[in-house]
């Protein structure tokens, strides 16, 4: 079922380990070059960069080329033979995609990836032209219908090709799909946060067999996703994300939804980020430890909007200590431990791999924190309003530059 | 076969010591688990949290908490601050040093985060410098990049280099006679400033590691710069220029990424210079097939280059 055999991905994971190894110098010269001969793997890939680039290319060169399609041929289309072409080339998409791999062997090469993905925006693109052409449709039917096969159409790549993103895309899919089935915004949460505890369970149950293997880490981002997902859709309050004043402010308790609804949601939400952080450090899973660091922040963030009380501007500074002595307590406790190890957890240095991510985000975060920490001034702030956020963002770049 | 039995087998053909083979076989299985990404993340996310709330206050509640606690209290943070960074830092090295304790590197960012709101509250309050904020954003940029080499801190290099930016963008803003041109202008010279810096100090073999970083932002700002001449001008003789420094610029881009194995680069030129020449070649193309054609085939064109190079430089690594 899968596209790339399970030898080729993991001699490919071995040749990984093995440069990274090196990299610490924890291999001889010699050494290194005879494992490396032995870990040579058929499945050609390519440099992150490439990568990204060759991924924009392909989709410039298959969006234009189906527009140019269009354009000459489209003389008076039908929405059902716009959308049969739509289907056509989503199948041509595809077919191309699983071609590239079979016989050009590319791996995370970005050209396969392109196709696959124009593949399901062609397959969304056509039902929606087919659908929206049949009057005996209606438009919440052609929604689930799109819906529905984008989120099975997903989740097959994510299966056949090991794309983690299109696992993430199946599940925005999904949560448009309990529209068909009730129109009460609590129940739509509801179902869907079913759909994910389904999806969980699945996951939970294949991915004990592959521990210390190279599916691991796909199941375990796909676990990650599902939990933070489900605490998005509990999350009241970060749907109102879209108007922040209001969010900043005093906010009603009840708004659209039930009581008991909204009281349960708030319950959960104090209850999912513990259960996400126990679980993520019971399997040691970086990616659920990591959606359990998140959705602890959340709660904290959002409870007092979900409570209705009045948010200070102190609240920020409240948080960073908090995170700051967790991070400190946290590592103290783990140092105190025999040779720094307390229940098989150390705080200490990072894979080299890790200290050159973080080398590189610190450096883009530094050109962007100036940004972040000047936010603009509430309305009803005293006459010093103009410095912050305004002329020079605290004396970081300008807003010109 | 897995990872762990690929180890056993190597330590069986004697390719590994049982040592190693025992070191490897716990990293595979991440035993012990370090948390020190996690810790790192929670220690950064606490500073930023920490000045976001700090400046948000000190902006709302300037009247009623008065100049004098605001003042001394954002004088001690930073006072702590350096006294905690000038006492716990090792001798300078001009060569990659590690930060002395691991709460080192958050403390600098805290210092450096609370001087920018505090020179923001001072010249607002009081207009020392009668809102020459040119000056201050250029102090501040010296005192960051003493800060990045004195403690070797590669995110105060990035704010200060932003800083600097901004001192260059602060003095356009208020140039008499505003235009993109002298804007371009300026921006041609901080990269040429930031640029030169940069390799003089790699040369020096001062803290060469930082390199990269300087050499990334002046090659997008460059980028950037050309494009928007090519994107103003209408007419061949006043884009020729851009155009030109366009394609020189995407040569050296392209060479650098490809002798250094930097593939960023490589990216660059490649998009930066597609969209240039792409905006020069459609700008006067009608006819909408003619446009998509013009897209179908250049990409797939671009998409063939790339995967020769990316072929080539595989070759060359397993050679």
């Amino acid at each position: 079922m899968r596209l790339y055999f399970a030898s080729d991905q993991e001699t490919l994971r071995a040749h990984r380990l093995l440069k990274e190894w090196n990299h610490e110098d924890l291999l001889s010269k010699e050494q290194y070059e005879r494992l490396e001969q032995e870990t040579v793997s058929e499945l050609r890939t390519t440099n992150v960069f490439l990568r990204l680039v060759l991924l924009f290319f392909t989709i410039v060169a298959v969006a234009a080329a189906t527009g140019l399609f269009f354009t000459l041929i489209d003389r008076g289309f039908s929405d059902s033979a716009t959308g049969t072409c739509f289907l056509v080339f989503a199948v041509l998409s595809y077919t191309a995609a699983e071609f590239a791999v079979t016989q050009g062997r590319l791996y995370r090469y970005g050209i396969e990836e392109a196709l696959a993905i124009c593949s399901v925006a062609f397959l969304c693109l056509g039902l929606v032209s087919l659908l929206s052409g049949n009057s005996h449709h209606s438009e919440r039917a052609a929604f689930f219908v799109v819906s529905g096969m984008g989120t099975v159409f997903s989740l097959w790549l994510w299966h056949r090709f090991g794309l983690w993103y299109a696992f993430a895309a199946a599940m925005i899919f999904a949560l448009f799909l309990p529209e068909y089935w009730t129109p009460s915004h609590a129940a739509q949460r509801s179902i869907i946060c079913l759909l994910y505890a389904a999806g969980l369970v699945c996951v939970k149950a294949i991915r004990s067999r592959h521990r210390f293997d190279y599916l691991e880490h796909d199941y375990s981002l796909a676990e990650a996703f599902l939990w933070l997902g489900i605490y998005l859709v509990l999350n009241l309050k970060l749907s109102a994300i879209n108007t922040p004043s209001d969010w900043w402010t005093k906010t009603s308790a009840g708004s659209e939804f039930g009581a008991t609804f909204y009281w349960t949601t708030w319950a959960l939400l104090w209850c999912l980020p513990p259960l996400i952080l126990t679980r993520g450090v019971r399997l040691k899973d970086r990616f659920v430890i990591a959606a359990g660091m998140i959705t602890t922040i959340l709660t904290l963030v959002t409870n007092k909007p979900y409570l209705g009380w009045q948010r200070h501007t102190w609240d920020p500074m409240l948080l960073g200590i908090v995170l700051v002595a967790v991070a400190v307590l946290l590592r103290r406790w783990l140092a105190q431990g025999q040779d720094g190890v307390r229940h098989g957890f150390t705080a200490a240095n990072m894979s080299a791999k890790h200290k050159h991510a973080f080398g590189v985000a610190s450096s883009v975060f530094g050109l962007l924190t100036p940004h972040a920490i000047t936010p603009a001034p509430q309305q009803q702030s005293p006459k010093f309003e103009s410095g912050f956020g305004g002329g020079s963002d605290g004396g970081g770049s300008s807003g010109d530059f | 076969m897995t990872m762990l039995d690929r180890l056993e087998l190597w330590k069986t053909q004697g390719t590994i010591s049982p040592e190693q083979q025992a070191l490897f076989s716990s990293l595979v299985r991440e035993e012990p688990f370090s948390l020190s990404l996690e810790l790192n993340i929670l220690l950064y996310a606490g500073v930023l949290a920490f000045v976001a709330g700090l400046g948000w206050t000190v902006s709302t509640w300037s009247q009623q908490l008065g100049a004098v606690l605001i003042v001394l209290t954002l004088s001690l943070l930073l006072a702590a601050c350096a006294w905690y960074c000038f006492t716990r830092a090792t001798a300078w090295s001009p060569a990659e040093t590690p930060a002395p304790t691991h709460l080192f590197d958050y403390v600098l960012y805290l210092g450096c985060l609370v001087w920018c709101i505090e020179l923001a509250y001072l010249e607002n309050r009081f207009h020392i410098l009668s809102g020459q904020w040119d000056l201050y954003l250029l102090a501040t940029a010296l005192l960051f990049f003493f800060r990045a080499y004195r403690f070797d801190n590669r995110f105060v290099l990035s704010l200060a280099l932003s800083s600097l930016a901004g001192w260059f963008g602060f003095t356009i803003s208020r140039w008499p006679s505003f235009q993109n041109g002298a804007y371009r202008e300026y921006a041609l010279l901080y990269c040429l400033v930031v640029g030169v810096s940069g390799a003089v100090l790699q040369r020096l073999k001062l803290k060469p590691h930082f390199f990269g970083t300087y050499l990334n932002i002046v090659a997008n700002v460059l980028f950037w710069t050309i494009l928007s001449g090519i994107f103003e001008h209408e007419d061949f003789s006043e884009y020729g220029l851009w155009l030109l420094a366009l394609l020189v610029v995407c040569g050296g881009s392209l060479t650098w990424g490809l002798l250094r194995r930097q593939f960023a680069f490589v990216a660059y030129a490649a998009v930066y210079g597609y969209i240039g020449v792409s905006t020069i070649l459609v700008r006067n193309i009608r006819d909408e097939a003619a446009m998509l054609m013009y897209f179908v085939v250049t990409s797939i064109a671009m998409v063939v280059m790339l995967v020769v190079i990316a072929r080539r430089f595989g070759k060359e690594r397993q050679g």
